[in-house]
């Protein structure tokens, strides 16, 4: 029933351990980008002249005279990277927020996840039905590559534009298909949007996800429309959301209801352009097709006789009768970014996925005009809007951050990333073997490209049932993923990652808080500083100093299990778990 | 409907009081109305388990039409996907009460395991039910001259719909608000509303929170359990430190997850290593047999834990079968019928069979015509299982199988006949939920005549 059938066999044990030749370098385009974004509204001079959101006075930094604080600098990266660490912070307090932005945009990127598949050796035929290999190839990334700000970019778009490993079926290669797809989200980081959306919407992990694969045109016999899938969550979970918005990412209002951005018959319409999609096999049929994974990683190419011709109506917006498939994909996706919720709806996310969870209406409308006009007249320049997000004064603002609904719970897979980060954790092996950590009861819950629907691991909107944050009418997206289980479930995973036990070979270097080993105050606080943003209490750090005192110093494997229990402490706090 | 519940369950506990006898003191305090309560908490013990099946289950391909029209309706518009009617006849189901009509239904194959429960009238069918604010007609769906339910056809939406009667970013759900009823008389409160699948709104109340346990128990943090690293010092810091009230109201409610976290999992853990082992055999490889363990388990401690009146949610994943639903959806329903039959039978064995009460759920039902897969629809078929269940035969309305006809919107996505707050409003009524309570707990039912509040299917 497909163009591009494809054999899936039963699934395949294979375990072995991923390899692959580190830090192969590939010159970035985003280098070329970064003197025009200096320039860019909400920008490098954005510091201390922000609207005004409260106080704002803890800026500082950005190409200022006054340096960010270690305490100022630690917290910017636990905003902008996927973790702190002391040389970050020196980089930070050197060069300026600013600075350090553009230095990341120029930053070349690591070995893709797919190209250390292959070096791994998992593009061989007994790996076709297996997952093996990915979660390494995320996790390396995630955890040691040198562009941390694009990785943590990296992570936020898949958490909005999702996708799951373990549904990519259709091809096998499931591997190769997510790891194409965070190479690709990753190469459009500091991209535009609108190139996103159109690689996105001809990716083969999309198409199978979300199943506008082999989807066709109508079938008169049986009364059968074109998939839906595709159409319905690309309006409502990528690009506009389900309700009309104002710029500063409230809904727009009509006799006291929200008022829709589409009906059912603006879905049947959009459906009809993802027809006609399918695998590039570059003609080639049968199991010779499908014997490398090389067709995964090709944009789905047109089969014109599955695409529906007739003319479709969508969002105001009516796409020509016989107009060839490839046309019509480029015309609706340019309908749909020119729709004004897409500026507000995205900007919003983005804020949340760095920030903090409960933005001011006054802080996404700023960061939605940057989305809608780069100063260069360009829409959809996420450097440009990224930059703003985290130069705005809202966002480095020590009076915002010091108020009693400040910033975001951080996500498990931060948490642990922020430890791998703070003391350069490493895989000597290369293997990475952390695996698939979304068990709620042992591992992290959360997984990289493994959340359990399109919907992500949370929701934008999500709420704490009958909580304080309720209460008080602001949202948690991470919440949703805090409940009895994993709030243990974590702690107990990281307290096995942070004494190197239980995560593969990944271990970190401690030679820089060996120094501190005999003196627990001096410890404590510098872990606090580097993990934490400095954000622990004096009454928290006091608990955690003494705690750790009651165990002996004196040798360095002493040393060692003092360091161990003050950063299991670290991480249970709740001053560590959310970031202000 | 904060204010008016809380007002209702402190009225239940004043009410509990002032039964309980003339020796309470006036100044009422939380222990004296917890034990008030408990003496008039209900004597017996009953739950309710809903059973959600995320993705919207395609009904057509679950209760396929099987008379010889409605049949060859069914196959021409599936042809690709229609199970043939050789195959349903194993499981055709001979209900008490025929439909009118001379109308049938089969259980798909893959639910022969729940074909006995259905004979011996263990298990009722639901015919077209889904979200609605009111009654609603053809005529007024399509001149939408009445209010309809919020973002149809939207997943995480209607999921929300159907458990809270309300989209996504909904408060409560009306399991967690029959809860909030039950919690003054349960010795426990943290167990009034369990979920052994994660996080739904169905299970959150104005009161009751949802407590989140996995299939294999409490977890405990290893650091609490044992010295950490050698500590007890640091041990006690991190107790400390997970549960302290905290002023920033993330972190409060990080802390206040983490205690109910320690003090429900050292009380539960308990009760279940007394609890005798159940020996019904459960599917192996089926996470859904794996949560309906759990609650059996759970349910066998509530003696120990003085508990009442439980709510449960399990769940299963898969149901959004828009690519090889012929591959894909025949397992799902094996799962999810192996799985429920092997529960009923562990409440046998408990002896608790007549006091639990399954059923199930879904985002929406799917579009009937298809080719590969389904779309997103509306209303759907599900299943109410248990002793006390009026089962062997259907409730509500078999709608006509077509393409635009009377009882379907297009595609065959049914235009529900019956509104999920009825569904709910008999299991609640069953729970032992006063008429007045259950239009609170449920909205949208004070539109629907009082006659047609209860279905009486349990």
């Amino acid at each position: 029933m497909n163009v591009a059938e494809i054999d899936e066999e039963a699934t395949l044990a294979a375990s072995s351990a991923f390899q692959s030749a580190p830090g192969t370098v590939v010159a970035s385009a985003a280098a070329l980008l970064s003197a025009t974004l200096a320039a860019c509204g909400g920008g490098g001079d954005s510091s201390g002249s922000g609207t005004g959101t409260g106080g704002g006075g803890g800026g500082g930094g950005g190409t200022g005279a006054t340096p960010p604080t270690t305490a100022d600098a630690s917290r910017f990266l636990a905003q902008a990277s996927m973790g702190a660490s002391r040389a970050q912070i020196a980089r930070v307090q050197a060069i300026g927020y600013a600075a350090w932005i553009d230095e990341q945009f120029a930053l070349a990127t690591s070995t893709t996840r797919w190209d250390a598949l292959v070096a791994g050796g998992f593009s061989g035929p007994s790996f076709k039905n297996s997952e093996s290999g990915f979660d390494a190839s995320a996790w390396r990334k995630l955890l040691s590559s040198p562009d941390t700000l694009r990785q943590r970019v990296t992570l936020a778009l898949s958490e909005i534009m999702v996708t799951s490993i373990d549904s990519l079926v259709g091809s096998g290669w499931k591997a190769f298909a997510a790891a194409n797809y965070l190479d690709l989200l990753e190469a459009n980081a500091f991209g535009n949007y609108r190139t996103l959306m159109q690689q996105v919407s001809t990716n083969t992990a999309m198409g199978m996800y979300l199943t506008f694969r082999a989807s066709h045109k109508a079938n008169p016999v049986t009364g059968s429309l074109p998939d839906e899938n595709y159409a319905r969550e690309l309006m409502q979970l990528f690009t506009i959301g389900l309700v009309q918005l104002n710029l500063d990412g409230t809904p727009q209002m009509n006799a006291g209801a929200p008022i829709p951005t589409y009906a059912l018959a603006d879905i049947t319409g959009l459906a009809r352009i993802f027809t006609g999609w399918d695998f590039d096999l570059q003609g080639q049929t049968g199991a010779v097709a499908s014997a490398t994974p090389d067709f995964v990683r090709r944009p789905m190419i047109q089969y014109p006789a599955n695409h529906e011709l007739g003319a479709s109506t969508f969002l105001g917006t009516t796409i020509p009768a016989n107009t060839d498939g490839v046309t019509a994909l480029r015309l609706s996706l340019d309908a749909i970014f020119a729709h004004a919720n897409v500026a507000p709806f995205v900007s919003r996310q983005l804020i949340q996925r760095l920030v903090t969870s409960n933005p001011t209406p006054a802080f996404v409308a700023r960061i939605a005009t940057v989305f809608n006009n780069d100063g260069t007249g360009t829409k959809g320049n996420l450097a440009a809007v990224l930059k703003a997000i985290l130069l705005d004064d809202e966002a480095r603002s020590a009076t915002v951050a010091a108020g009693v609904s400040a910033g975001k719970l951080r996500e498990p897979m931060l948490r642990f990333a922020g430890w791998a980060q703070a003391w350069s954790a490493t895989s000597p092996s290369n293997a990475w073997a952390i695996g698939d950590t979304s068990s709620a009861s042992t591992r992290l819950g959360q997984s990289p490209l493994r959340s359990p629907s399109v919907f992500n691991f949370f929701r934008p909107g999500y709420v704490p049932p009958n909580s304080a944050i309720a209460t008080a009418g602001l949202v948690a997206p991470e919440f949703q993923l805090n409940n009895e289980s994993t709030v243990v479930g974590a702690v107990n995973y990281l307290q096995r990652a942070v004494s190197g036990t239980g995560v593969g070979d990944v271990a970190a270097d401690y030679s820089s808080l060996l120094a501190f080993g005999d003196d627990a105050v001096a410890l404590v606080n510098e872990i606090n500083l580097v993990l934490a943003a400095n954000q622990l209490s004096a009454t928290t750090t006091t608990t955690i100093s003494n705690a750790v005192a009651t165990i002996a110093g004196g040798t360095d494997p002493k040393r060692l299990t003092r360091i161990y229990a003050a950063l299991t402490l670290t991480v249970a706090a709740p001053e560590f778990t959310v970031l202000k | 409907m904060t204010i008016n519940a809380s007002r209702r369950a402190f009225l239940q506990r004043a009410s509990a009081l002032s039964l309980a006898g003339s020796a309470a003191p006036w100044a009422l305090n939380l222990a004296a109305m917890g034990e008030a309560a408990a003496a008039g908490a209900p004597a017996d013990y009953k739950a309710l388990v809903c059973v959600f099946l995320y993705g919207g289950n395609d009904y057509g391909n679950t209760l396929v039409p099987y008379d010889t029209p409605s049949y060859n309706l069914y196959q021409g518009m599936r042809p690709t996907l229609a199970y043939s009617q050789a195959a349903l006849a194993p499981t055709v189901l001979a209900p008490s009460i025929a439909l009118p009509g001379a109308r049938q239904y089969a259980l798909a194959p893959e639910l022969a395991p729940l074909l006995p429960l259905f004979t011996s009238n263990q298990m009722g069918v639901m015919l077209n039910v889904g979200t609605l604010i009111q009654p609603t007609t053809k005529t007024q769906y399509t001149n939408a001259s009445v209010p309809l339910p919020p973002k149809l056809f939207s997943h995480n939406d209607q999921q929300s719909v159907w458990q809270s009667q309300a989209p996504e970013g909904a408060a409560s759900g009306w399991g967690g608000r029959m809860g909030d009823l039950f919690i003054a008389g349960n010795g426990n409160a943290t167990f009034t509303c369990v979920n052994v699948s994660g996080n739904a709104v169905f299970l959150s109340g104005d009161t009751a929170v949802q407590y989140q346990v996995s299939t294999s128990g409490p977890v405990a943090f290893n650091g609490i359990a044992s010295p950490l690293f050698g500590s007890a010092a640091c041990s006690s810091a991190l107790q400390s430190l997970v549960t302290a009230p905290r002023t920033h109201l993330f972190e409060a409610e990080y802390t206040r997850v983490a205690k109910r976290s320690i003090d429900a999992g050292s009380v539960l853990t308990v009760a279940l290593a007394g609890a005798p082992a159940i020996a019904t055999a459960f599917p192996a490889g089926n996470a859904l047999a794996d949560q309906l363990k759990f609650v059996a388990r759970m349910i066998s401690t509530a003696t120990t834990t003085n508990t009442k009146r439980q709510v449960f949610f399990v769940s299963i994943t898969g149901f959004d079968t828009h690519d090889g639903l012929a591959q894909i959806h025949p397992g799902l329903l094996t799962t999810v019928s192996t799985a429920l039959s092997a529960f009923y039978q562990s409440t046998v064995e408990l002896g608790v069979q007549n006091q639990v009460t399954t059923f199930t759920a879904s985002d929406f039902g799917r579009t009937l015509t298809a080719d590969d897969g389904s779309d997103h629809g509306w209303g759907s078929m599900h299943f109410m299982l248990g002793g006390a269940v009026n089962g062997g035969r259907f409730y509500g309305t078999a709608p006509v199988v077509a393409n635009g006809g009377p009882d379907d919107v297009g595609q065959g996505r049914l235009l529900p006949s019956t509104g999920v707050d009825q569904y709910a409003a008999t299991l609640g009524k069953w729970f032992g939920i006063s008429d007045t309570d259950l239009l609170t707990v449920l909205p949208n039912l004070g539109n629907y005549n009082a006659s047609q509040r209860n279905l009486g299917f349990v």
